[in-house]
């Protein structure tokens, strides 16, 4: 997959309003596999809904949304599950971890499927973003602001042509923030991704190519 | 695997399954063992070689009282007999054919005045009908003898009830083949005389039988204004325990000979007992599909947001449908074993008494529980796995 392209899209929801003023929605808008682009929302402006059509779990718009030439309405269930494990990985804003499981399984749980990262490469993450010793810890046991890294490190145990970001650094301080984007860059850049990161507010550092205001 | 059903085996309760896992197997087991039943102890009534082989009934109209007074017929006509023809049950009907002359038969010394005479009657079946060698079975109008059958009834009639209460000498076949009958024919203004041979003895035929050729003869020559009507039809069957033989002549009014028929009465209230049973049953079955059912679905809502989640992140509905499915599969399979094997400890108990009163009937086997187990087994099974993917599939289609 080398580009995403929105075709005057928009939630169902934002149609009975007259005037959008966002350089997203209604608009036609490409984004390109090795590029980095920020998208800058205000609360209830669909952030999470652009998030969910993207990743296609919902489909509540209008418009289109097109994966190269394909329209990702008419993907099929086995196309997303490929999608999923392969070309596009998304670190969700509520994380989506199994809270019974341990911080190591529920990685595993991703990485069984796709066998992309060695047990060690993952310990080593776990190591760089500071939570080697809750590798066995139930997941419902961690802080937010750990379980955020745990999810962070779930979303590069695949390959992918764009990683999705939605808001990854709300429970991050600065130092920790920064030690994210650095491993986000090492990873896109081996892979030649693109990333797409999103944000309320304080966003991670990152040389954005483009910034979009929802 | 192993995590995803770590993750998905939360929330199963114990109860339901247990309570689904008994309802299934007794279900499972009833339609089982009522199967096997009914397999086991149908060969006593139908199957050739057992007590009640045959193959030939014989039918009448019911005599009422009032039909004797208003003198209503009691024949069969062409119509009655194309209508049992037409039975799937029949295999060939043939009719009575009986005389419409008067019969006057007798014997007596030869060169002695000793003489006695009798009023009496003749009737005929075709010949396909006839049990006993049909060598001399001949009529020949020249000949001036008749060859005649006559029930083996009279002779045991003779032998055991009136000779040997009056120390009478007992006559044998070969010796009633020897006795020479006066039968004088009258009708149609002409008197003929014959010499009738007693050529066999018949079990089936209750009546004095004279050959169809002679009959057609006689009637003619005899009586030819008269219509030949029969009051009796034989009739050809091909399982004489068909429940639809003795429905069928329930609802004509007809009456059979003897209690062939009882056999089809028998197999008609097994077959109705063991169709209770089976439903029951499967109601059962049905019921505890429906328990587990709704206990997968339980399962599966409790459990809606993780399997969400691991659809999100790249698991295929298939692949979260896996271990549900593996999981009732497993139970149904374990319910079939211990089914068949119930049947198999059930059948043990009832099979001694058969064998010892039928020792004829061949020991049977226990497939006809395994057919219909599996049968059962692969019906639920497929039933199950279809809704718990729908379930799946349904959960990806929330949104």
């Amino acid at each position: 997959m080398n580009n995403i392209n929105l075709q005057h899209t928009l939630p169902n929801v934002f149609a009975e309003r007259d005037s959008i003023v966002s350089e997203v929605w209604k608009k036609n808008l490409e984004l390109r596999k090795g590029e980095i682009y920020l998208i800058e929302a205000d609360s209830g402006t669909g952030k999470s809904s652009f998030c969910s059509y993207i990743y296609g779990y919902r489909n509540d718009y209008q418009g289109a949304f097109y994966f190269d030439k394909d329209n990702i309405r008419h993907l099929s269930v086995s196309n997303w599950v490929d999608i999923r494990k392969h070309s596009l990985s998304m670190l969700f804003q509520d994380m989506r971890l199994f809270t019974e499981l341990t911080a190591l399984e529920n990685i595993q749980l991703k990485n069984n499927l796709t066998h992309y990262k060695s047990k060690q490469e993952i310990e080593a993450f776990f190591e760089t973003m500071g939570v080697a010793d809750k590798l066995n810890a139930k997941v419902g046991k961690l802080s937010f602001g750990q379980q955020q890294r745990v999810a962070f490190i779930r979303a590069l145990c695949q390959p992918f042509d764009f990683i999705f970001l939605d808001e990854p650094i709300s429970h991050l301080d600065q130092t920790n923030g920064q030690i994210m984007g650095d491993i986000l860059m090492q990873e896109v850049n081996k892979q030649g991704a693109g990333v797409i990161v999103t944000s309320i507010g304080k966003h991670i550092e990152l040389n954005y190519n483009k910034i979009f205001k929802l | 695997m192993k995590l995803v059903w770590k993750l998905l085996r939360q929330h199963i309760s114990l109860p339901q399954l247990a309570g689904f896992f008994f309802a299934n197997l007794f279900g499972m087991m009833i339609v089982a063992l009522s199967v096997q039943f009914y397999k086991d102890i149908a060969p006593i009534f139908t199957e050739g070689d057992s007590f009640i082989k045959k193959d030939f009934i014989i039918v009448t109209k019911k005599i009422s009282t009032l039909g004797s007074i208003t003198g209503a017929s009691n024949s069969f006509s062409e119509d009655d007999i194309n209508e049992v023809k037409s039975q799937s049950f029949a295999r060939n009907v043939g009719s009575f054919m009986p005389s419409q002359f008067s019969v006057t038969a007798g014997f007596g010394m030869q060169d002695s005045d000793f003489h006695m005479a009798t009023e009496m009657f003749f009737e005929s079946v075709p010949n396909d009908y006839v049990d006993v060698n049909l060598q001399k079975w001949h009529f020949d109008e020249n000949s001036h003898a008749i060859p005649i059958i006559l029930p083996r009834n009279y002779l045991n009639l003779y032998n055991f009830g009136f000779a040997q209460s009056r120390s009478l000498p007992k006559l044998s076949e070969g010796l009633m083949g020897m006795i020479k009958l006066d039968v004088a024919i009258r009708g149609n203004n002409r008197i003929e005389k014959y010499k009738g041979n007693i050529v066999g003895f018949s079990n089936r035929l209750n009546t004095i039988l004279v050959p169809e050729e002679f009959m057609t003869w006689a009637n003619k020559a005899f009586a030819p204004d008269k219509e030949v009507q029969s009051s009796r039809l034989i009739v050809e069957v091909k399982n004489p325990a068909d429940e639809k033989i003795a429905q069928f002549f329930q609802k004509k009014g007809y009456e059979t000979e003897d209690n062939k028929l009882d056999a089809g009465k028998t197999t008609y209230f097994l077959k109705l007992i063991t169709g209770i049973v089976l439903a029951v049953g499967l109601f059962i079955s049905v019921l505890s599909f429906y328990i587990l059912m709704l206990s997968i679905y339980l399962l599966l809502q409790k459990n809606t947001t993780k399997l969400e989640n691991l659809l999100l992140i790249g698991y295929s509905p298939g692949r979260v449908a896996l271990p549900y499915q593996i999981l009732t599969l497993g139970l149904n399979f374990i319910v079939l074993i211990l089914a068949v094997l119930l049947v198999c400890w059930a059948r043990s108990f009832y099979m001694g008494v058969v064998s010892s009163l039928f020792p004829q009937i061949a020991a049977g086997t226990i497939i006809p529980a395994v057919v219909i187990g599996t049968t059962l087994f692969i019906v639920v099974s497929s039933m199950n796995i279809v809704a718990i993917r729908k379930k799946v599939q349904s959960i990806w289609m929330h949104k």
